[in-house]
């Protein structure tokens, strides 16, 4: 009796054990953990992101979003290896470094706003042998200025070169500032604050990525159902906010999103996605080969880019977004 | 008169005396054999390490030094520190002069001490990053937020030296002066100043290092002009190698005007007279 009872205790520890073993084996193999570099401190522009994550997660998914100093840091981040997904557009670094690394994700189009003061400049032509201030050399803002000099034939006394959107608003609203090129927070800002003194010139169709999601070829083959998954959840918010930008504010109090954020800036999460629905900032198809063709147009022009035959599966991986487009109805 | 006289006699004993120590303590080729094994170690440790490679974004210092080469060739580096250095260059003449006359009005004068160490010290312990943000709200985003940059970083230790310099002063030195009936004028111009020389040349020499980094702190973080700009540029269009040799050239630069101001400051003041 006493041999049976050891022998069933210590059989019965066994099994315990094995299926402990096989079910967190499992568990782990169903929870993917994805780490995710971006290159800007978490705002209200980020919350398409924030809510994309928190829906990932309910599918076993665990995005970890932290920020760094810039987008370029976060780059550096993929390149690495320490972090899995980046957020940004270092088209060059795609070029350059010999880690192959792909975009698979558009998370918005680029939407800028070229302000000028309308005691000098009135149009595009009056811009004809000014000064322009940019946010750098080589940057997506100064290759929409030269675009729009180039489709308007005019060309810039001088560009300068002043990074932040924010401090170039206060440029201009100082007076030290007269034609440049800011986000559509700042411009909202800039003309709130000084109404009439400004005007926005028409940039016409620029839609080259503002924001676009990339990693290495190797973690895009490894965790194929994990980024299907996180790109699925990113297409349907999207969706949600064209369709109807008050899901932000819904999604955002159903999931708890930015509890610190100070009123005024509350105050501008409905205004700054309507504005961005309206604009078609967020992509309802994730960008796909659409954006790749464009973007490789525009950071060419931006001088980000060489070379004249450049291919779209040589900087985009499209796999992980079609797989996702099949399953979002 | 009589002062003149006792005062030219010491410093030919000690100038004489320093000549010797300089001569006795030239390095000999295996000292600058061992210098350039130095070097060599360092940058073929940099070569491996490029190739191995210690990150994709790192490149070896052939590669650095290829596109240094480039960029010396189409002008973009002369044209960068041409930017660079005009910041650098009046911050350290306004550190020139008004430091040493703060640093030396401290040391003569306890008022303007208890006046002016305090903010010194504050200056001194304060991180230059995180104090740019404050001045380019301040004084916006121009050459003055730049100048500023410079002046905080190097003006403590020219001012500090200074103050040193003439606090330090040998007791009977002065004592000296005053047996010998030396007006206050005197003293000053006589002991005093001639006596903290050599502090004050170091500080002007350690400001001077201190001046770089404010000058590469305020053009990376305030608005990317010179260096900066050659920086933040290659960086964000990840021409790496170009990058490096951005940085490295103002790491050489620094270097170099460190070195020959050490070189001559050996020169000016032998250590006999340093009181070494």
């Amino acid at each position: 009796m006493f041999r049976l009872n050891r022998t069933s205790v210590a059989a019965t520890l066994l099994a315990v054990f094995l299926v402990g073993l096989t079910g967190s084996d499992a568990l782990a193999q169903a929870r993917t953990k994805i780490k995710y570099a971006l290159g800007d401190v978490v705002s209200i522009d980020e919350l398409p992101l924030l809510i994309a994550v928190e829906q990932a997660k309910q599918r076993g998914v665990d995005v970890d979003v932290v920020s760094f100093k810039s987008e370029e840091v976060a780059s550096q981040a993929v390149i690495n290896g320490q972090a899995d997904v980046g957020q940004g557009t270092p088209y060059a670094a795609v070029q350059k470094v010999n880690v192959p690394i792909r975009f698979f994700y558009q998370l918005s189009s680029l939407q800028f706003f070229p302000v000028v003061s309308v005691q000098h400049y009135k149009t595009w032509k009056d811009l004809d042998g000014q000064e322009i201030v940019v946010h750098a050399r080589g940057s997506g803002t100064e290759a929409i200025m030269q675009l729009m000099a180039k489709e308007h034939g005019i060309t810039y006394k001088n560009v300068s070169y002043v990074p932040g959107s924010n401090v170039r608003a206060i440029g201009l609203i100082k007076g030290t500032i007269k034609a440049t090129i800011l986000d559509a927070a700042n411009k909202s800002y800039v003309m709130k604050e000084a109404p009439g003194k400004f005007a926005i010139l028409p940039v016409g169709q620029v839609k080259a990525s503002d924001e676009a999601l990339f990693a290495t070829k190797a973690f895009l083959d490894k965790n194929r159902q994990a980024v299907q998954i996180f790109v699925e959840e990113l297409v349907k918010v999207n969706r949600a906010i064209n369709a109807n930008p008050q899901y932000v504010i819904d999604a955002r109090k159903k999931l708890g999103l930015l509890k610190d954020l100070p009123p005024k800036l509350e105050a501008e999460i409905m205004p700054f996605f309507e504005e961005a629905a309206k604009g078609g900032v967020f992509p309802n198809d994730g960008g796909g080969e659409r954006a790749a063709k464009n973007d490789l147009e525009f950071f060419k022009l931006s001088g980000a880019l060489k070379g004249d035959n450049l291919k779209v599966e040589d900087f985009w991986e499209l796999a992980p977004l079609r797989s996702a487009l099949g399953n979002v109805k | 008169m009589r002062l003149d006289a006792v005062l030219a006699a010491l410093r030919e004993r000690r100038t004489a005396s320093g000549a010797r120590d300089v001569a006795a303590s030239l390095p000999g080729t295996s000292a600058a054999f061992w210098q350039l094994a130095s070097f060599v170690v360092f940058f073929g440790a940099w070569e491996i390490a490029g190739h191995w490679p210690v990150s994709p974004a790192f490149p070896p210092f052939s590669q650095t030094m290829t596109a240094l080469a480039e960029m010396i060739a189409d002008g973009s580096l002369a044209k960068a520190y041409l930017s660079t250095l005009q910041p650098l260059v009046i911050g350290i003449a306004i550190c020139g002069i008004a430091g040493v006359g703060f640093g030396v009005a401290m040391g003569l004068s306890r008022n303007v001490e208890w006046l002016t160490l305090p903010v010194v010290i504050v200056l001194q312990a304060a991180p230059m990053a995180a104090i740019i943000p404050l001045i380019t709200y301040v004084y916006g985003i121009g050459l003055t937020s730049k100048v500023l940059a410079v002046v905080f970083m190097a003006a403590p230790v020219v001012v500090m030296n200074s103050y040193k310099g003439i606090r330090n002063t040998h007791p009977s030195l002065v004592q000296m002066c005053r047996a010998f009936l030396g007006t206050r004028s005197q003293e000053v111009w006589k002991i005093l100043l001639p006596h903290a020389a050599p502090m004050i040349f170091t500080g002007l020499r350690l400001g001077l290092a201190m001046g770089f980094i404010g000058v590469v702190i305020a053009e990376l973080l305030i608005t990317p002009t010179g260096v900066g700009d050659l920086i933040t540029y290659h960086s964000s269009v990840a021409n790496y190698a170009h990058m490096f040799a951005a940085v490295t050239s103002i790491i050489a630069l620094a270097a170099v005007s460190m070195y020959g101001l050490e070189r001559l400051e050996r020169r000016l003041f032998p250590p006999k007279i340093r009181g070494l």
